[in-house]
């Protein structure tokens, strides 16, 4: 990675820097100062030799006009008393050496044949003059002097010095560097420390601590904020990582239910549908369907293209075409003949197709089914006809019931009136019989033609009540909410104001208010109490009670009286018309009271039911329904 | 007396007992002699409308018709309908006279203009209350009425 060996890195850029930086100045003054003393020393070097030069010349122009070769190596020999010279020569106006000075262990080099032109110089370790001994504008000889040349050792001496500077130098520049790094690279390298944590370990909560004021702690700062950034990311990062693992384990567990479902789906095709099929926009069917083959016989090559249509019914191939031609992007269902190979005859089977629409709306196949429903088909076609045969049994049994009603509804009228007719006549002319003829009757005739005209008026009673009961089956029932309080108070009224017997004590408990046809229901009260009062008349103390219990659906009222009772084992007995449990001496009435109040409360919707104990009374109980009843039982 | 003695009074009735009982009944009371008795709704308005064999009788309003309902040829029903409709004859008072009970019959009956409804009881003695009745109380309101 980037941050291998940052430290050495770091490190060896500054001391690069601060080492180069010395050394480049360092060899620049000292390469400046030793050029300076090079170049002032040789200047030096060169006015003494040449003053030198200067005065030995003057002093010994009078040797050589003289020609005194004794004066001029006197003159020569004053060069001994500076040390630098090695050697000394003069020659004449000729080139002819003339006088000369060898400073003794000097290493001088030979002196040359011949002078030379003015001028200086280097020769080996040597500087040599030559310079024109001239007097009155008259060259009189040419000086030759020899001296040390000590520049080299030195500039050697120079470089020894210098090349010590810069040793020291570099040694103190690596300290300072050391020092500084502490104070300058110190906090770039926690930050850095810092940084190869975090990515070795991942771990974005660590933060670089600032040490310094300066820029470092700007950039500390900075990647501090940058860390927070990271870590607030990668807690993002996590967050998301989680949540599309756990997508990806959903879409896992979809894509599981999706084979499964298609598992599910293929079974179930196979299973509901005889045949399933894949036609193109055309109707063309171009894919293998072997259920087809085992179907209808038709091999591939048969029924491919459009050709499967011919396996249809004769009759119902047009159907088929009419269908495809309508050409409606919509699910169809038809139902045709197809023929059937393994049994040899054609079946109704129901051809489902359903459009496989792509994203624009156009349709790129059709995908199908074929399943036979020929037994359904023929279950349901025998279901109807016996529907239809039932409907019309129906129908007859109706009009033969209506009519039936009908004759029921002139025979009571005949009743009625014809019926009656005879009885009034029985009564009526016995009673002529008696008014006129009595008298030659006698006593028991007379007593013969009381029974004949008791029991016509009992004939009249009986078919008075017949008719009521027959025309009770008939009316329709019309509802109102009815106070059965008021109901009931009225009848009791009526019954006891004509009541001549001893006067019943009442107990009245609450009548709820009820559904139910006033007349009717009046007619059951006015029945129920009439005969509570007729079978109690012989108490010494008539009690009858009325009252009411409200159960979920109904309420239950009832009559109870401490009368005569009757025998429990006759209860089922006790609703039937013209059924009596007593001598109609004992007590009177034709039977039918009872019969009417079953009727009426039946078609009410509500029941009756009586209990009693002999000659302790008899309670008898109606209800009716809290919802309306429709009247049509 | 003499007044109610010489009003007539119609009596429009197929059984002929019925017939014999009612009139005893009314003229039992010694109060009305002049009782008409017409055997069918066809008699009734020949009567009424003097035609055929009435074609010729003198021309008496009767001052009370008692009137059946099931009858032969031309009903009570008939007969209602018809002098109820026609002005000479609208003002008689009609009392229906019936073995029938039957609500329908009670209904049309006073619809058609009956001024009264009678069920025939079975006891005879019932049935010339009624008919005492009916005769009093309807000829008294028709004389107040023609006075």
């Amino acid at each position: 990675m980037i941050f291998k060996r940052p430290l050495k890195s770091i490190r060896l850029k500054m001391l690069l820097v601060l080492g180069a930086v010395s050394l480049l100045a360092l060899v620049v003054s000292g390469t400046a100062m030793m050029f300076n003393d090079w170049r002032s020393h040789r200047e030096v070097l060169v006015g003494q030799l040449n003053t030198l030069a200067d005065v030995v010349s003057r002093a010994s122009a009078p040797a050589l006009s003289f020609d005194d070769q004794k004066a001029a190596n006197e003159n020569l020999a004053l060069m001994a008393a500076a040390p630098a010279i090695k050697a000394a020569a003069l020659y004449s106006a000729k080139g002819v050496l003339f006088a000369k000075y060898i400073r003794t262990g000097g290493g001088a080099a030979a002196l040359p044949k011949l002078p030379e032109s003015d001028g200086l110089r280097a020769a080996g370790d040597s500087l040599v003059l030559f310079k024109r001994v001239i007097d009155n504008n008259e060259i009189l000889g040419t000086l030759y002097v020899e001296t040390i040349n000590d520049q080299k050792d030195r500039m050697l001496a120079s470089l020894e010095i210098l090349l010590a500077v810069l040793g020291a130098s570099m040694l103190l520049a690596f300290l300072v560097s050391t020092q500084l790094q502490k104070a300058v690279t110190g906090p770039i390298l926690a930050v850095a420390d810092v940084a190869r944590q975090v990515v070795d370990n991942r771990d974005f909560t660590l933060r670089a601590k600032t040490v310094s004021q300066d820029e470092t702690a700007v950039l500390v700062k900075a990647f501090n904020a940058m860390l927070d950034e990271l870590e607030r990311r990668a807690a993002d990062l996590e967050t998301a990582n989680r949540q599309m693992a756990q997508e990806v384990v959903d879409r896992g567990l979809a894509q599981e239910a999706l084979q499964v479902s298609e598992r599910r789906y293929r079974v179930l095709v196979t299973t509901i549908a005889a045949v399933t099929w894949v036609a193109d926009t055309q109707g063309a069917w171009n894919e293998d369907v072997s259920e087809w083959t085992a179907y209808t016989g038709q091999r591939k090559e048969e029924y491919a293209g459009l050709k499967w249509w011919q396996a249809f019914h004769a009759d119902d191939r047009a159907t088929v075409a009419q269908i495809w031609e309508r050409n409606i992007a919509e699910p169809l269902e038809i139902v045709v003949r197809l023929w059937h190979q393994p049994s040899g005859e054609y079946r109704f089977v129901s051809v489902r197709a359903v459009p496989n629409i792509e994203g624009d709306g156009t349709v790129a196949e059709w995908i199908g089914s074929v399943s036979d429903i020929h037994d359904k088909r023929m279950i349901e076609e025998e279901v109807r006809t016996l529907n239809a045969e039932l409907e019309q049994r129906v129908t007859v049994r109706t009009a033969q019931l209506e009519e039936a009603n009908h004759e029921l509804e002139s025979f009571s009228y005949s009743v009625s009136h014809d019926l009656r007719a005879p009885v009034r006549a029985v009564s009526g002319f016995s009673r002529i019989l008696a008014h006129d003829h009595g008298h030659q009757l006698g006593d028991e005739g007379n007593r013969l033609l009381n029974i004949i005209q008791g029991e016509s008026v009992r004939m009249g009673a009986l078919i008075d009540d017949l008719l009521t009961f027959s025309r009770l089956g008939r009316k329709a029932i019309q509802p109102s909410l009815l106070n059965m309080q008021d109901i009931a108070s009225s009848v009791l009224h009526g019954l006891t104001v004509q009541y001549e017997g001893t006067q019943p004590t009442f107990v009245k408990g609450t009548l709820p208010s009820a559904y139910g046809d006033r007349a009717l229901i009046t007619q059951v009260w006015t029945n129920l109490l009439s005969n509570a009062l007729k079978f109690s008349a012989k108490r010494d103390q008539p009690v009858i009670e009325v009252g009411a219990i409200s159960e979920e659906n109904e309420y239950v009222y009832f009559v109870r009286d401490n009368g005569a009772g009757f025998d429990p084992r006759y209860k089922a007995k006790l609703f039937g018309v013209f059924q009596r449990l007593h001598d109609a001496t004992e007590f009177s009435g034709t039977g039918v009271g009872l019969a009417l109040v079953q009727r009426i409360v039946t078609r009410h919707g509500g029941r009756v039911w009586a209990d009693s104990v002999i000659d302790e009374g008899a309670t008898f109980c109606f209800t009716l329904p809290k919802e309306v009843a429709d009247g049509r039982n | 007396m003499d007044e109610i003695e010489c009003v007539e009074i119609l009596l429009v009735e197929d059984n002929p007992l019925d017939a014999e009982l009612t009139m005893r009944g009314l003229k039992d009371e010694k109060l009305f002699n002049r009782i008409v008795w017409l055997k069918d709704g066809q008699e009734a308005l020949d009567y009424l409308y003097r035609r055929g064999n009435y074609a010729t009788r003198e021309d008496i309003k009767p001052g009370l018709i008692l009137l059946d309902l099931k009858m032969p040829r031309v009903d009570g029903m008939e007969v209602l309908a018809a002098l109820k409709s026609e002005a000479s004859t609208k003002s008689i008072p009609v009392v229906i006279m019936t073995s029938s009970q039957e609500e329908k019959d009670v209904v049309k009956s006073y619809d058609l203009g009956a001024n009264s409804y009678v069920v025939k009881p079975v006891n005879f003695e019932d049935l010339s209350d009624v008919a005492r009745q009916a005769g009093f109380y309807w000829l008294a309101i028709n004389r107040r009425a023609t006075r």
